[in-house]
């Protein structure tokens, strides 16, 4: 794989809170266009992660390099690379003093410095895109869960970011709310875009995921496309695992 | 199923909400007639018996039921402009004026944006310093130690407020550093300072200060002392800013770090807008006892509204007329807290339509 394919690239890397080994060596190599599911049990590391990627927690060792960009303490790096990435988080963390499309043209004004007719022009698209251009001018306090993730997925859209990141997007929602995300992610897969998601939606992982990565204890312990995977696994906890969440 | 309800008379709801049972009742009645009898001694205090015009104030303390407001027709311009040459004083009407349209037009919406409200409070203050100072434009000179009344008091406290709300937020951020040494300092200097009356530091500020700065600092009492009131009002004012921080989720702030938004980007238009808006009842609160506080500046030798008060009934001519005098500098004050409490309220119920 040339650089120019590489999306994330992960190499040897390690966090720790304090003294606790959060992540182990991790190593992680993400092409362009490819869909990563990983799972795991809860505490494992997941969450940890993906919020390395973008900087939101600090590593300790090792190298992450996103789309090119070493992500060290540069600041001019760190800044181009959450331009570049978008993040969806398991408790939409949407803007809740600002109208939805407030929340989705703030960043573009202010970091892409685009005109604010563009960008709500923009925004539009998006929350078309997610089924809810008619709420543009409510509050996020006026929605729905799954209405907010879908907001959400558009305000990090609307940065016309390469990569997304999805921390749970799911977790945090009624039930019946649970579909209307996951189109809106399968169609972003569709589209050709960069995910990485944490989910345990095992349907959606089977439809959209490229490789599935489970996690345990801060290590990777295996990894493979989805057919494999599920009907084959290979490591004891992940089969352990496996048979809690498919509940056999 | 829809079911409609005559809507209850006036008499019916009256006797719903005061009269529904024999406790209610007796209560309506003890404090009704309880009401009615002091507003009536009141009314009859303060305006049937009372005395209005100097004309008139022999009639004054003299076995008289009635107030004596002659005492304000007399002394109304010392209580409104303290020291302030008797013949300039419209221009210290017009300098207090000028602040509070200031104060007010900065309360609505359609000037809060940074710039405009800068243009607004330097023009206010510029307007205001030198109709008070003159020296130019064919204005006599008038020294600031000769200031007063009203428009000092509300030159203090607005003085005050606009310096320590920049301060406070500049004190909450750094109390709330990721860099220990810079948080734990800012926490040791915020608790120092509040854990001093206020009128030390006022002392301090305009009378020990000047000794100890070199010369070529502005030594005026006046500023020295509103920068010290500004000081203590930042310290109590940076930790109710960050009361209204800490009930920010942190996803909040992770949100905006992933959308790419800088530093101040993250303060300006996600965490401040939302701390302030948590901390509204605690910011109004702090800045009603700032405006009464300001009645401190006595004690450094200035005469704002309620030493101008006292002045006002201090010589023997009125020196019965204390409770008129003192009612009358009340009434000032309630003015403008009772302002500004209600415009506390309006912000509230207008903030409370943005999280619905
Ligand atoms: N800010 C933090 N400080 C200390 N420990 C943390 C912090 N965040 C997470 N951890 C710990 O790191 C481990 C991994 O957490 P996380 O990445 O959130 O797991 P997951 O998302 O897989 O449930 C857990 O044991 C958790 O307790
Ligand atoms: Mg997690």
């Amino acid at each position: 794989m040339t650089d120019s394919q590489t999306a994330v690239r992960i190499a040897n890397m390690d966090k720790f809170y304090a003294t606790f080994h959060a992540l182990k060596s991790i190593d992680l190599e993400v092409a362009k266009g490819e869909r990563i599911v990983i799972c795991g049990p809860s505490g494992s590391g997941k969450s940890t992660l993906i919020r390395c990627i973008n900087k939101l927690e600090d590593y300790q060792a090792g190298s992450i390099n996103v789309l090119g960009t070493e992500l060290d303490d540069n600041l001019d790096n760190i800044d181009e690379i959450r331009r570049e990435t978008g993040m969806v988080f398991q408790h939409f963390n949407l803007f809740p003093h600002m109208t939805i499309l407030e929340n989705c043209t703030l960043a573009p004004m202010l970091v892409r410095k685009q005109p604010r007719v563009e960008a709500e022009a923009v925004a539009m698209e998006y929350l078309t895109k997610v089924r809810i251009p008619e709420q543009a001018d409510k509050y996020p306090g006026q929605l729905s869960g799954g209405q907010q993730q879908r907001v959400a997925i558009a305000r990090a859209l609307c940065m016309k970011p390469e990569i997304m990141l999805f921390d749970e997007p799911t977790s945090a929602l009624d039930p019946e709310m649970i579909s209307e995300v996951l189109d809106v992610m399968v169609s972003l897969a569709d589209e050709g875009m960069t995910m990485i998601c944490v989910t345990h939606e095992m349907g959606f992982a089977r439809q959209v995921a490229d490789r599935v990565v489970f996690m345990a204890d801060g290590e990777i312990v295996e990894q493979g496309a989805p057919e494999p995977f599920f009907n084959n696994p290979q490591q004891e906890r992940t089969k352990a695992f496996l048979g809690q969440i498919l509940g056999h | 199923m829809a079911k409609t309800y005559a809507k209850p008379g006036i008499l019916e709801q009256l006797r719903a909400d005061y009269f529904s049972n024999k406790l209610d009742a007796a209560m309506t009645l003890v404090f009704g007639t309880l009401v009615i009898w002091v507003v009536w001694n009141l009314l009859g205090w303060g305006i049937i018996h009372a005395v209005w015009t100097q004309e008139n104030r022999e009639m004054c303390g003299h076995g008289g039921d009635g107030a004596c407001w002659a005492v304000i027709d007399a002394r109304w311009r010392l209580i409104l402009f303290g020291l302030y040459p008797f013949e300039e004083q419209w221009r210290s009407a017009i300098a207090c004026i000028a602040i509070i349209t200031v104060g007010i037009l900065s309360c609505v919406p359609a000037f809060w944006h940074g710039k405009k409200l800068a243009a607004l409070w330097i023009t206010g203050f510029a307007i205001y310093y030198v109709l008070m100072r003159g020296g130019v434009f064919g204005l006599s000179e008038v020294s600031v130690q000769d200031w007063g009344g009203l428009s000092l008091t509300i030159f203090v406290f607005a003085a005050v407020t606009l310096l320590g709300m920049p301060t406070a937020i500049i004190f909450a951020l750094l109390r709330r550093s990721d860099l220990p040494w810079i948080s734990r300092t800012m926490g040791l200097i915020i608790d120092s300072i509040r854990s001093l009356p206020l009128l030390s530091i006022m002392f301090t500020f305009a009378v020990v200060l000047p000794f100890v700065l070199p010369s070529w600092l502005p030594t005026e009492k006046l500023y020295l002392v509103v920068i010290g009131y500004a000081l203590f009002f930042a310290c109590y004012q940076a930790e109710i800013i960050r009361g209204g921080m800490q009930a920010l989720s942190a996803g909040q702030e992770e949100a905006a770090k992933a959308l790419g938004m800088s530093y101040w980007q993250r303060i300006s238009y996600i965490v401040l807008p939302q701390a302030f808006r948590n901390a509204l009842p605690p910011t109004i609160n702090q800045l009603v006892i700032t405006f009464k506080e300001t009645s401190l500046v006595v004690i450094i030798g200035f005469f704002e509204v309620l030493a101008s008060g006292n002045a006002a009934y201090g010589n023997s001519d009125w020196n019965f007329a204390h409770i008129e005098v003192y009612s009358f500098v009340g009434l000032i004050y309630f003015i403008f807290v009772f302002s500004l409490s209600r415009y506390g309220a309006y912000l509230e119920r207008r903030l409370a339509v943005a999280t619905r």
